[in-house]
């Protein structure tokens, strides 16, 4: 048994194996954002904004039969213990990629035609899974800002850590631990729109590890709900039933 | 900030003809569903390299050279060696290529590839130590696309993995804490040789190898590299479709036992090049034989 | 039948029902009817829809819309409606057909950073929504406050065959002509009752999803009166 997990099968924060961090998700926390939403998870905390449909600059860029979705991924300075260069590393531009390949298949941009929808996602402070934890963030600010979508995207990891199948890495086991396998998952779709892998996992723990990941996503999605239900539903006679007029 | 960009665009009559061939489990080119296109790979003709390769992969072409240096080691691994892969696709490699820095494609092209050999641990790294704390080897692996006609994730990968394998770097004796350069050159300290398998999702089937035109018409692409023991050591999804825990769970059975086979047609071609250096071995490797 | 009244993105609305149609903000994959918004399941004879509760503005054809002059060429103005559409407004709109560019001065008639009151004449979201100027009431507008609220609010501000927003003007004696676009101009000779108009109006876009909201709009501006 590594430090990672101790005899009982207890993790490095005290976890067992299928529990998530504390999470907390809230909506609509940027005024001038079309939508926003804020995201702790674990130590991570990460605001994201949307903007858009907009229209486009240059004109020639748009497409002439759907929206143009882009998306940066960007962390602060600040967010790690050693200061970040502010220009973007190229492990943020592949994450802004990535990012943009698992939301995109949740969104109708064919309803936007010749605009943009721009996400943005700050990290503020970084533990393991902050992108997971931004793709759930832009997932909820985008259904913040109005913009048809098919699903929501839910994302958490799972990993091998002290030769254990475990779910959600902080920073620690991500460092130290085996494998790190970030995945996003559309819930009512039932389909995956990330999956990454970093490290050896047979192929039965690798089929181990998806599933763990997309029970987490279920649970983040419930997260995602309540975040969500609270901004847009929470009032003294919610359970009311009908509306009036 | 990351945009789709729209490359090559197939022809609707090429598309449904694409469609109508799948649905029959047959493609444009002829291959069955899961074959490869023919694998060519030359070793060692770059002289000036610690090890190079040049890889054909259907009508894909790539050179990747190894250039090994002297550095510090990071911080916070002393004893440990670097590995350090990079890719461009150069403006001459497609009419869609522009010159400048890497895009997010070549970005995630190179930082894929670099993952699969890492996370294999296919170089023991902890072996290109040569004074604690001080010099370590650092191994450069630097890959240019030739000619781009699709899955440029995979010719890429076993253009650096043959390289690597028959890269020969110099030796150095330490000598009063300082490093000195003997005539001597030795290979790298090789572990496994991790194969990378790109298949792409179009409709409801899963094509391996895709060509330029399939990639226009694909939803979603996976690459999945590994290693001798049939681990599973890195994965990247791409493109902006889905793939169900189904289709994940044939995808990874797929890659272990494509990768074994193009596993061996990598160390045929490396291995004449490993024993006497010379290599004007023109071997046919096709790896759907 | 209806699983569920408050709704998410993707959350499921009906299973296996041929007969209802799924109408705005509603997708139909395989044999289910899903939300594409949040907001509120709706059902009808035709269909079933979903008011939603947050999202940007979209024209449609006879909407009425509160738009600000942003910029104009030889023929046309361009106006921001408040929506990823910018609204083209021709100048023969405006001038008739005997326009000519070059003798005709648009910005004569509307400058940047007009305010007007126009109608979406024609939209298809394969060009720019086409406007007009050309009916009563419609035109520059030159006194009154702005007022932004979220255009999905608009049906619930304007209520019931108008219920809410007739209520408001008559209990705070202000004309509120409201844009669709979610771009309101209240006006008003009495300043104090102007501002307690602005806050029915935001009393209402807070509340839009909730029950007896009329009734406490009509309370709180009632108890305004009495404290006067």
């Amino acid at each position: 048994m590594s430090r990672l997990m101790s005899e009982e099968g207890i993790r490095i924060d005290g976890r067992r194996w299928n529990e998530l961090r504390p999470v907390r998700i809230e909506v609509g926390v940027l005024k001038n954002a079309d939508g926003s939403s804020y995201i702790e998870f674990g130590k991570n905390k990460i605001v994201v904004a949307v903007y858009g449909p907009k229209e486009v600059h240059p004109k020639h860029m748009a497409l002439p039969d759907k929206s143009i979705l882009r998306c940066r991924y960007h962390m602060l300075p600040f967010s790690v213990e050693e200061r970040k260069n502010p220009a973007p590393s190229r492990r943020e531009i592949e994450i802004s990629k990535i990012t943009r390949e698992a939301l995109e298949p949740a969104l109708i941009l064919e309803d936007y035609p010749r605009t943009v929808i721009d996400v943005f996602i700050e990290v503020l402070q970084s533990d393991g899974g902050s992108r997971c934890a931004g793709i759930t963030a832009a997932s909820v600010a985008l259904a913040d800002a109005g913009i048809n979508m098919r699903d929501l995207v839910a994302a958490c990891a799972a990993g091998k850590v002290g030769g254990r199948i475990v779910l959600d890495i902080n920073d620690e086991e991500d460092k130290m631990g085996e494998a790190d396998m970030p995945v996003a998952y559309l819930p009512n779709l039932k389909q995956v729109s990330l999956l990454q892998l970093d490290g050896k996992l047979t192929a039965d723990e690798y089929r181990e590890c998806l599933n763990l990941a997309i029970n987490g996503c279920m649970k983040v999605y419930n997260m995602q709900r309540e975040a969500l239900m609270k901004k847009y539903f929470s009032t003294k006679d919610e359970e009311g039933g009908s509306v009036e007029d | 900030m990351s945009v789709k960009k729209t490359t090559t665009i197939v022809e609707q009559l090429r598309r449904a003809q694409m469609n109508e061939l799948l649905a029959l489990n047959k493609r444009l080119d002829g291959r069955g569903l899961k074959d490869h296109r023919e694998l060519r790979i030359d070793v060692g003709l770059i002289k000036k390299a610690n090890g190079s390769a040049l890889v054909s992969l259907g009508n894909t072409q790539v050179i990747a050279g190894i250039k090994v240096e002297v550095d510090e080691p990071f911080p916070d691994m002393p004893d440990k060696g670097l590995f350090i892969c990079n890719a461009e696709v150069l403006p001459l490699a497609s009419p869609y290529a522009e010159p400048g820095p890497p895009d997010e494609d070549a970005i995630e092209l190179a930082r894929v590839v670099d993952r699969g050999i890492r996370e294999s641990e296919m170089i023991s790294l902890d072996k290109l130590a040569l004074i604690s704390g001080k010099k370590v080897y650092a191994v450069f692996a630097d890959v240019s696309v030739l000619n781009a006609d699709g899955n440029l994730f995979d010719a890429t990968s076993y253009a650096v993995v043959a390289a690597l394998l028959t890269a020969r770097v110099p030796k150095y004796e330490v000598q009063d804490d300082r490093l000195v350069k003997s005539e001597e050159t030795i290979p790298l300290p090789i572990n496994t040789v991790p194969v990378s398998v790109t298949m792409a999702k179009i409709g409801n089937s899963i094509i391996v190898d895709p060509t330029a035109e399939e990639e226009a018409c694909m939803e979603a692409r996976i690459t999945i590299a590994t290693d001798e023991q049939g681990r599973v050591c890195a994965i990247q999804k791409g493109g902006s479709g889905t793939f169900s825990v189904e289709e994940l769970s044939e995808i990874a059975t797929l890659a272990v036992s494509i990768g074994n086979n193009v596993r061996e047609r990598i160390k045929n071609a490396v291995a004449p090049a490993s024993t006497n250096n010379d290599n004007d071995n023109d071997n046919d490797n096709d790896i759907n034989k | 039948m209806i699983v569920k009244r408050y709704v998410l993105p993707g959350d499921l609305i009906v299973e296996g029902n041929p007969h209802i149609k799924p109408l705005a903000n509603v997708i139909k994959i395989g044999d289910r009817l899903h939300s594409t918004r949040i907001g509120i399941v709706e059902v009808s004879q035709n269909g079933v829809k979903v008011i939603p509760l947050s999202g940007i503005y979209i024209p449609r054809v006879g909407d009425l819309v509160i738009g600000k002059i942003i910029d104009y060429s030889a023929l046309a103005w361009e106006v921001d409606i408040n929506s990823c559409f910018l609204g083209h407004l021709p100048a023969q709109d405006v001038f008739g057909k005997e326009f000519t560019p070059g003798r005709d001065d648009l910005t004569k008639r509307f400058d940047k950073g007009d305010v007007i009151a126009c109608r979406i004449l024609n939209f298809d979201r394969t060009r720019d929504p086409l406007l007009t100027v050309a009916d009563k009431d419609l035109g520059k507008i030159s006194e009154g406050e702005l007022v932004k609220i979220g255009p999905t609010k608009v049906p619930r501000l304007i209520g019931k065959r108008g219920s809410m927003i007739q209520m408001i003007e008559h209990l705070t004696r202000c004309r509120i002509v409201v844009g669709q676009n979610g771009v309101l101009v209240v006006t008003g000779a009495d300043k104090d009752m102007r501002d307690v108009a602005v806050k029915a109006i935001k009393m209402v876009e807070e509340g839009a999803h909730t029950m007896n909201l009329t009734e406490r709009v009509k309370e709180m501006l009632q108890g305004v009166q009495v404290g006067r």
